[in-house]
């Protein structure tokens, strides 16, 4: 064996690890030991301080290890080692910029040790590892420090919230972001507030302003930031839910089964306990109510006065030094902004006037922005002129299709916002675009018809009315919305609750043998037992609604106004009505009431309301189905360019092969490559962990080694043979070489 | 398995013999790489030509800077380079370096891990001038304290015999200097394992960590050596010299007001002797804690002493008396010298 070479401290067969070891079982024999080392530290700490830069490499090295040893001791001797973190701090602060790398990441560690075995706290920790993440030059260090940091919040949010710790540290991101706006040290507050948003630490009102702050920097960078949070962080967020959500499952049965059959260890055994800890974590989780999360647009405290500055200051300013991509990114924001709460900015539309030409540079994120700017409380004066730039400028016989396919298609968008946009001249031309020989421009002229039958067919010339529109018209019931009317509004997804328990009724109905709609006191039932569904968990807090039975059993209850309906969830506050039930009856019959009914006819229980958000969320993903068109879309969603391009693809001529493979393959759902049945089943075999059976290893065995027996059977007399097959027979009867006569008797 | 004839006869070309003839070179390996290249010139990045052969002085410097070398032999001959170099020049003559530069680089071997290094150490540090040596107590006691705290008994040793030899020539300079005082007498308990009752019993099972060295022998040492620094520190003066001045010796010319009236205390008014006469107000480093204070006068090193470490010394030493032998032997002379403190203090 090749001689080891030997470290100075293992030549005298003593380290600092094994003594660790040894302390950590008994601190008290070795108090002595731990002293020594103690005054050791502090002995190479005095020659360290004395000259921070100047210390030699063995001197750093021993001052590593023994802080490094003194942080993992540190709890077994909390009264000698008080002075340690603060020491450690103090280094840490004052030569941050001098330290040798390695002293440095050590120091960090022990730091955060010390902070998880509670000999400090968390703000302490945060208000020495912060500063210095802002002001190092060193890559690495900041690397280290951000993960730390970010770690340290999270495990100190993991139980519950720790809103002090939280205030103070978004207090600090605020002044950090606020203090000095030209700097690009708002960067690292808006890292850390994108990422704890994104991890749903952060979902306050607090860590928004932080963002908005930072997006009214001076800084590009910042900036950018703080826009992009804004235009991205909600959907990241979502994602990151998705992926925590979908984890792999863990089956119990088959863990409880392994444990029955191998051999019984500690450690397996905690394994199993550890497996049933998570299902019943992942099941109690799973019951727990949908975490109520805003997205950071509507946290927003002032949104006019934050769109008009951020207009004002990015957009507007001539010595803005933001580039154009900056540019389009931030009119993004205040569009956004503008379309969700319908701002109004004046100079906003005549901003776009400018831009509106197929030769500038992504001039379909002009359109698309524009298109989101556009609400039903703008005044058609300020869109007309725009609309009708567009259609000058993108959309004739000259321009090529895919400039008129997009003109077409942000001159729709903008009229499915506010119709009133539109004169009936211009539409009447813009709609023969329809005859087109071009796909795109084709389908974008027959776009902006459909859209103008449902909205307002009088514009429209009477043969391009269409059916449905002309009874509409002649019947009064499609008429021309007025400027700033609003419909009422419900409940989003009602329809779908009421349609779902329709179809339950139907089904316990069909089960009992009743006709299938009839109407008698059978709701009543119906009724009773959503009351006693009135929680998702039933069972976890079944004295609670069992109170709520005996209130309900003979009285119904209404929901006080409408007016709550427009927020959403509908308030608690009831009060009975005798002769509601008379009134659904009349009520259903009429097609015009198709929602709200529901939201005022009874309260919706939080089994409903659950319900509810499942049925939306289903819908949602029918919608993202690409075969199935039409599908509605959330107010917080942005509109894109791509959006605005449409179908201009099609007007491009031939699809590469590679873009038609795609294309063929969107509406499929992904599923592995094909392969027969027995090829699946054989795999699915192998991922259980199961082996082959007999027949397969004869079917596969080696042929060379067949050939023997193959062989010696040839030369088998005749009674041989038959003791061979009576065998054979017997052991058929039996069951096997095992048999299974003993499970059988 | 190889049985049909061809493939042995593709075994066998693996082991073919390369056949040598007369006349021609033999074959290159199968290993073979060829390193030749060409090339315009060589230049060589290192090397040092010149004529004349190094001067003592350079030689000197050369060395000083092999002291941070890696292997233990090179740093251990340079010492006894340096060593034979210091010890041979004669005494009128300066070193080539002077002390305050050596220092630095010394110092940190007194933790070394080689106990070769170590021993040439201690004899260098031995021919070194003591009055030059003085004033550089303070950068030289942190590495004292840490040697003495070590984890390798050996370097313990070590360490204690460097502030033998620290004590004997500047004993004054080492209790006065700041953290001289409680931080080394917290490393003397804890090399002799004296800090809490149960520790200092004979019976309790104190398992001394890492390898120790010859049993008791350096349990005498250290008593010895407490001994020394006890008397430096609380033990009795040998001249009414002041403290605070520096132990700088007094010529009995100026002192104690000899010259009459106007000049009533001479020494207050001249030019102090010692480097750094100020040193005790503390102007430019950090703030310092009780431990880390500097105790100049005998008084005050007395009543720290008394408050925080007389009574754990006397269990100490008792217990020590007690072992018999050679320890108890060595832990009279610290007895003695706790006696006699006891008495000053009492005239005083």
């Amino acid at each position: 064996m090749v001689k080891r070479k030997l470290g100075a401290l293992e030549k005298v067969e003593a380290d600092l690890p094994n003594l660790q070891h040894k302390i950590r079982r008994d601190p008290k024999s070795y108090i002595e030991d731990f002293r020594a080392q103690h005054y050791q530290y502090e002995s190479h700490r005095e020659i360290f301080m004395a000259a921070p830069a100047a210390t030699t490499e063995t001197g750093l090295i021993s001052l590593r290890e023994l802080i490094d040893f003194l942080a993992h001791v540190a709890d077994c001797y909390p009264e000698i080692l008080k002075d340690f973190p603060q020491q450690l701090i103090d280094i840490l602060t004052q030569h941050h910029l001098i330290l040798q790398p390695e002293l440095r990441e050590k120091i960090v560690g022990s730091l955060v040790l010390l902070r998880k075995k509670e000999l400090m706290d968390s703000a302490t920790l945060l208000q020495t590892l912060f500063p210095i993440l802002i002001s190092t030059p060193s890559k690495t260090l900041r690397a280290l420090l951000f993960q730390k940091i970010l770690m340290d919040l999270r495990s100190s949010n993991a139980k519950t919230t720790n809103h002090k710790l939280n205030r103070t540290m978004q207090t600090v991101l605020y002044n950090l972001v606020t203090s000095d706006r030209t700097s690009s040290k708002g960067l690292w507050a808006i890292k850390l507030t994108r990422e704890l948003w994104k991890r749903q630490i952060w979902t306050d009102a607090k860590a928004v302003e932080v963002m908005k702050e930072a997006s009214l920097a001076d800084n590009e960078k910042v900036i950018v930031g703080g826009v992009r949070f804004f235009l991205g962080g909600d959907k990241e967020r979502e994602e990151m839910e998705d992926e925590s959500s979908d984890e792999e499952a863990i089956d119990l049965g088959k863990v409880k089964h392994q444990v029955g059959i191998n051999k019984k260890t500690r450690k397996k055994s905690r394994a199993v306990e550890k497996a049933k800890a998570t299902v019943k974590r992942r099941e109690r989780k799973k019951n727990q109510p949908h975490p109520l999360n805003f997205s950071a647009l509507h946290l927003l405290h002032d949104p006019q006065g934050y769109a008009e500055s951020l207009f004002s200051k990015h957009l507007q300013n001539t010595k803005s030094k933001l580039n154009l991509d900056q540019k389009l990114l931030v009119l993004q924001l205040v569009t956004r902004l503008v379309g969700l709460h319908k701002l109004h900015i004046m100079h906003l539309y005549s901003y776009f006037q400018k831009y509106l030409t197929p030769r500038q540079p992504s001039v379909t994120s002009f359109l698309a922005s524009l298109a989101q700017a556009s609400h039903d409380l703008v005044p058609p004066d300020d869109l007309e002129p725009l609309v009708q730039k567009i259609a000058n400028e993108f959309v004739s016989e000259a321009s090529a299709s895919e400039v008129a396919s997009a003109g077409l298609n942000a001159i729709r968008e903008i009229c499915v916002r506010q119709p009133l946009a539109m004169n009936e001249t211009l539409l009447q031309d813009l709609v023969m675009y329809r005859k087109s020989k071009d796909k795109g421009v084709m389908m974008a002229g027959r776009g902006l018809l459909s859209l103008f039958r449902e909205v307002n067919p009088e514009m429209l010339k009477r043969r391009d009315r269409g059916k449905d529109a002309s009874i509409g018209l002649r019947s009064g019931e499609r008429k021309e919305k007025r400027f700033a009317e609003q419909e009422a509004g419900g409940i989003e997804g009602l329809e779908l609750l009421e349609k779902w328990k329709e179809e339950e009724r139907r089904k316990r109905r069909a089960e009992k043998g009743l006709p299938s709609d009839g109407e008698d006191d059978e709701d009543v039932d119906d009724e009773e037992a959503d009351w006693a569904a009135w929680n998702v968990e039933d069972d976890e807090d079944s004295d609670d609604s069992g109170d709520w039975i005996q209130v309900e059993s003979d009285v119904e209850i209404e929901l006080s106004d409408s007016e709550d309906e427009k927020d959403g969830p509908p308030t608690k506050k009831a009060k009975s009505n005798e002769d509601t039930k008379a009134e659904t009856k009349p009520e259903e019959e009429t097609a015009e009431a198709k929602f709200s009914k529901l939201a005022t006819t009874r309260i919706l229980t939080p089994a409903d309301l659950a319900k509810l958000q499942e049925l939306r969320t289903e819908a949602a993903v029918n919608a993202l189905v690409p075969g199935s068109k039409g599908a509605t879309r959330h107010r917080d969603d942005p509109l894109t360019a791509e959006e605005i391009e449409g179908l201009a693809a099609l007007s491009a001529g031939k699809a590469t092969r590679e873009e038609r493979i795609a294309h063929a393959k969107e509406g499929k759902t992904d599923r592995s490559e094909h392969k027969s049945v027995t090829a699946k089943r054989k795999e699915r075999k192998e991922d259980q962990g199961k082996s082959t059976t007999n027949k397969e290893k004869a079917r596969k065995k080696n042929f060379l080694m067949t050939l023997g027996k193959a062989k010696s059977k040839n030369k088998r007399s005749l009674v041989q043979t038959r003791a061979v097959l009576k065998a054979h027979q017997d052991r058929a009867k039996r069951g096997g070489r095992r048999g299974n006569v003993g499970a059988v008797a | 398995m190889g049985s049909s004839a061809k493939k042995k006869k593709e075994k066998q070309k693996d082991f073919q013999k390369a056949k040598l003839k007369v006349g021609k070179a033999k074959g290159k390996p199968e290993n073979f790489t060829d390193t030749s290249f060409k090339t315009k010139g060589i230049t060589l990045t290192q090397q040092s030509l010149t004529l004349t052969a190094p001067s003592t002085q350079t030689q000197f410097t050369h060395h000083v800077s092999l002291l941070n070398s890696k292997s233990d032999t090179q740093r251990r001959d340079s010492l006894a380079h340096l060593t034979t170099h210091i010890s041979s020049k004669p005494t009128s003559q300066p070193l080539p370096q002077p002390v305050s530069t050596l220092l630095p680089t010394l110092s940190p071997l007194i933790l070394d891990a080689s106990t070769n290094v170590r021993t040439q150490l201690l004899k260098l540090l031995r021919a070194l001038p003591p009055a030059d040596v003085e004033d550089h107590v303070v950068q030289l006691m942190p590495y004292i304290r840490a040697g003495m705290t070590h984890l390798a008994a050996d370097i313990r040793v070590t360490a204690i015999e460097v502030l033998s030899w620290l004590v004997e020539i500047a004993g004054d300079a080492v209790v006065s200097c700041a953290g001289g005082w409680i931080k080394t007498l917290n490393c003397f308990l804890s090399v002799l394992g004296w800090h809490t009752e149960e520790s200092s019993k004979w019976s309790s099972n104190r398992a001394a960590f890492g390898k120790a060295g010859a049993k008791g022998r350096p349990m005498v040492k250290v008593l010895g050596v407490l001994a020394e620094f006890l008397q430096a520190g609380i033990g009795e003066e040998d001249e009414d010299e002041d403290v605070v001045m520096g132990g700088a010796e007094v010529e009995s010319g100026y002192g104690s007001g000899d010259g009459g009236f106007p000049i009533v205390q001479t020494e207050v008014h001249m030019v102090p002797k010692t480097a750094q006469p100020y040193v005790y107000l503390n102007l430019f480093g950090s703030p310092r804690d009780e431990e880390g204070e500097m105790y100049e006068t005998r008084e005050e090193r007395f009543r720290v002493f008394k408050s925080r470490f007389l009574v754990a010394v006397e269990r100490g030493v008792e217990s020590a008396r007690q072992d018999g032998g050679e320890v108890g032997r060595a832990s009279s002379a610290v007895s003695k010298v706790l006696k006699e403190a006891r008495g000053v203090d009492w005239e005083g």
